[in-house]
């Protein structure tokens, strides 16, 4: 081996290792895949249940997968951060990168790059799927709307968010299955609990929730008045730097074994 | 060159290494032995950084491992044979690996080609034996052909083919001017190929000696073995040169403070027919034991 | 070894030995003391905000924690059924008991056993949560009610139900994480999604003007039955006549949903286990 001073442990390069191995286990591939074939199957057939009258937008329908697409994203996040370690190679990858936050920084960033075009693809395919849905109902889908380009745009945002906070819990739990079940309790399962007593406590718990990021691609006429698209987003956004910063503080404080 | 100081490592009530100190040098290999539990594999984590020490400290080459800039250069370290994500292939593993410190693809399949890994570099690991996962933590540890090598347990399920092959790399190794460190239960192993031994039971060290300061504290060390048909002709005769004697079955004496030649000589004249004569090896396994006895943590059979 | 007598695995044998294994984990107290917290607190907390209303009944409140608190039992049975494989146990299971199919069987058993007790601590602590609303409004339930007997047996076995429906995905899949996605899926996500279906379905204008209820929302109503957690609210609203359009299968029908979503799973891994390599 030549040139063994140029070797040294530089962020691009651990970026580029976090790539390789993302990409080297066929579980990303098919996570994507079922996350795209799931959420699609779901707008279609929500769609077969949109008549003309109905107080929703078109957008709202390209968006209806969500429910299913968010869980595809939060599988993939949580195992990028929690494979490392149930998997034994934190040791290996730790002891090549004995800093450790620029593999946490980088399992973000390679996270993003599967996450971001996964949600695209999903937006794309549920518009196509639901064009029947929306043309039977008189529903349009218009790109200059800026009411409907938020929506479209919510909706991507909001899946790229669930995706990194599966990332960061993953990390900070280290084992996939109770990163997995403690973010549909906090995706699903209380936003669920709370719906069905509405009430003036339950509405600002629910607000306070990462849930709440499902209001970036909520109707406009669905919005509560107290918290909208970007408030809602901004309460994810939060969740989702809340556990990174967890993760990055039991990372860097303790022990990896 | 690795050097501990003082290392020690708590985790609440339970103390896993316990005021350690040791030095492996360079040019060196130097086995690594305790009981199971003794802290061996703690102590190699807190090498590579993965564990804090509670106190004391560990440094490679004078720097800890946390502040080196390129770690895989400077240890190659294989501390588990598992640590691998089973869905990955070998290869993909390896450069993964490869890519934190920009290290060249050709580097990788040099590695692959080194620990004879070339037919199922582009399996996944799932279907992986454990002597083929031994090799490929063997490679991973040599990427970075690094000057310290870290092994646990590298012989552990190869074939006889491999445990040569293992043997022969860290003796040359260690020829080429490398700090190789390493741990095994296979004394017979280890025997041949390291130069230095530290040995730790319980977290504390036991100790710290070249090979040959090892053997000498086995039992065995120094002891002729005799067999004769007239051992009451060549009883006192040895023990008038001041031997001590001991009958074992068959005909067998056990004599200390009598060398080799000399047992002969006074068989000879004491006109004793000698079936057998030969001097006893020290054997690591046997210092080991000895060395060990108070602080076995997990005794088979033992008392209830 | 010499006082030692060694006989083969008798299903009774098998079945402690699994009990064992399961007490053995810590996972499995957790799951018990977890689903009964959760199910006294979400039932207090729910009790609690409806105490205000006027016509606050708190026996109405008694079963609102149980979409929560199923997700204990349902972790339990899938941890149970995936257990042997993801941890490589199975080895050493299947090689004492090469019949294999006694080591399902006994899994049924203990999964049942420590899914009961949890079920029977969860019930108990939602009644005690609705005792502090209850008395602030002045009300003493009346456990012993109308339909309330039918509706705090229909939790239990519902919470039961869902332990073994996780053990039946898990022993099928035999890894954790997508038998617990699966589960997960169908017990806590598809009634979401039937939510937002019969929400989309309901015609407001329509279902003033006449009787008839649209097929739509039959259809959606319908598959809400046959879902496990459908049949779970049948069974433990016992006087409601089934959801609109759906066929009123009763809470008898409901617990052969329920038995249908174990057993058929169950079936499929029996299957696989019997005629499959381990791998």
């Amino acid at each position: 081996m030549s040139g063994h001073r140029l070797l040294a442990v530089t962020f691009p390069r651990v970026l580029a290792a976090e790539w390789s191995k993302l990409t080297s286990v066929s579980s990303t591939l098919w996570i994507a895949l079922g996350t795209v074939v799931s959420t699609l199957s779901l707008a279609f057939a929500l769609g077969l249940f949109v008549r003309a009258g109905d107080a929703v937008s078109g957008a709202s329908v390209a968006v209806s997968g969500s429910l299913f697409a968010q869980l595809g994203m939060l599988v993939l996040g949580v195992l990028v951060g929690a494979g490392e370690f149930s998997t034994g190679t934190s040791t290996v990858t730790f002891a090549a990168v004995p800093r450790r936050l620029p593999v946490l920084a980088a399992q973000t960033l390679v996270t993003v790059a599967v996450a971001l075009p996964t949600a695209v693809v999903c937006l794309v395919g549920s518009a196509l799927v639901t064009t029947a849905a929306r043309s039977a109902a008189g529903l349009t889908l218009d790109p200059a709307d800026a009411g409907t380009v938020r929506i479209l745009a919510g909706y991507v945002l909001y899946l790229t968010g669930v995706a990194l906070f599966g990332v960061g819990l993953g990390a900070l739990v280290r084992r996939p299955t109770g990163a997995l079940l403690a973010g549909v309790v906090l995706f699903v399962v209380l936003d669920q609990l709370l719906a069905t007593n509405p009430g003036r406590i339950t509405d600002v718990l629910r607000a306070a929730l990462p849930a709440a990021g499902t209001r970036l691609f909520a109707d406009e006429g669905a919005l509560p008045t107290h918290l909208g698209a970007g408030g809602g987003g901004l309460v994810l956004g939060a969740w989702v730097v809340a556990a990174l910063a967890a993760a990055a503080y039991r990372l860097r404080r303790f022990d990896v074994t | 060159m690795i050097e501990a100081q003082a290392l020690t490592k708590r985790y609440g009530p339970t103390t896993a290494v316990d005021g350690l100190s040791f030095t492996a040098l360079p040019g060196t290999v130097t086995g690594f032995l305790g009981p199971n539990g003794a802290g061996k594999s703690t102590t190699m984590r807190l090498v590579l950084g993965l564990e804090r020490p509670t106190s004391g400290t560990v440094t490679i080459g004078g720097r800890r491992y946390a502040d080196l800039d390129a770690p895989l250069r400077t240890v190659g370290a294989m501390l588990d044979a598992r640590s691998v994500h089973p869905g990955r292939t070998a290869f993909r593993h390896l450069l993964a690996l490869a890519r934190t410190h920009g290290i060249p693809r050709s580097r990788v399949d040099e590695v692959i080609g080194m620990t004879g890994l070339e037919s199922v570099a582009g399996r996944r690991v799932k279907g992986f034996s454990l002597g083929m996962s031994q090799r490929l933590g063997i490679a991973a540890a040599l990427l970075g052909d690094p000057g310290t090598l870290m092994l646990d347990e590298p012989v552990n399920g190869l074939d006889p083919d491999g445990v040569l092959w293992v043997r022969k790399l860290v003796r040359d190794l260690a020829a080429e001017g490398r700090t190789v460190f390493l741990s095994s239960h296979l004394m017979h192993e280890l025997a041949l190929c390291a130069d230095r031994v530290v040995i730790i039971g319980r977290g504390r060290l036991l100790a710290d000696a070249s090979m040959p300061e090892i053997l000498h504290q086995s039992e065995r060390a120094g002891l002729v073995r005799v067999r004769t048909s007239d051992p009451a002709l060549l009883v006192p005769a040895l023990l008038q040169l001041g031997g001590d004697v001991v009958a074992q079955q068959d005909d067998v004496l056990h004599v200390r403070h009598v060398s080799l030649e000399d047992v002969g000589v006074a068989a000879g004249r004491a006109g004793a027919t000698v079936l057998e004569l030969a001097a006893e090896a020290g054997s690591l396994e046997e210092a080991y034991l000895r060395l060990t006895a108070d602080s076995v943590q997990y005794q088979a059979g033992g008392a209830r | 070894m010499t006082t030692l007598t060694v006989t083969g695995p008798s299903l009774p044998r098998v079945i402690a030995a699994e009990w064992t294994k399961l007490l053995g984990l810590r996972s499995s107290t957790i799951v018990v003391v977890v689903t009964a917290a959760v199910s006294g607190l979400v039932t207090y907390l729910s009790a609690n905000a409806s105490s205000g209303d006027p016509g606050f009944d708190p026996l109405d409140s008694l079963t609102t924690g149980l979409p929560v608190a199923v997700i204990g039992p349902l972790v339990l049975g899938v941890l149970v059924g995936t257990g042997e494989f993801s941890t490589g146990m199975f080895r050493s299971t299947f090689a004492a008991v090469p019949r294999r199919l006694p080591v399902l069987v006994a899994q049924v058993v203990v999964t049942t056993a420590l899914a009961l007790l949890a079920a029977v601590l969860a019930v108990a602590a939602a009644v005690v949560g609705i005792l502090p609303p209850a008395s602030s409004r002045g009300i003493t339930p009346d456990l012993l009610s109308e339909g309330t007997p039918q509706s705090l047996l229909g939790a239990g076995g519902f919470l039961v139900g869902a332990a073994l429906f996780g053990l039946a995905a898990g022993a099928l899949l035999r890894r954790t994480l997508p038998a617990l996605l699966a589960t997960i899926v169908v017990t806590l996500v598809l009634p979401v999604v039937l939510l937002l279906a019969s929400e989309l379905a309901s015609d407001p204008l329509a279902a003033s003007a006449s009787n008839t209820v649209p097929t739509r929302t039959a259809v959606v109503n319908t598959i809400i039955t046959f879902t496990p957690t459908g049949a779970g609210s049948l069974l433990t609203e016992p006087s409601s006549s089934g959801v609109d359009g759906a066929p009123n299968i009763g809470a008898l029908g409901a617990a052969l949903v329920l038995a249908a979503w174990v057993f058929v799973p169950l079936g499929a891994a029996a299957l696989r286990l019997r005629r499959r390599d381990l791998v």
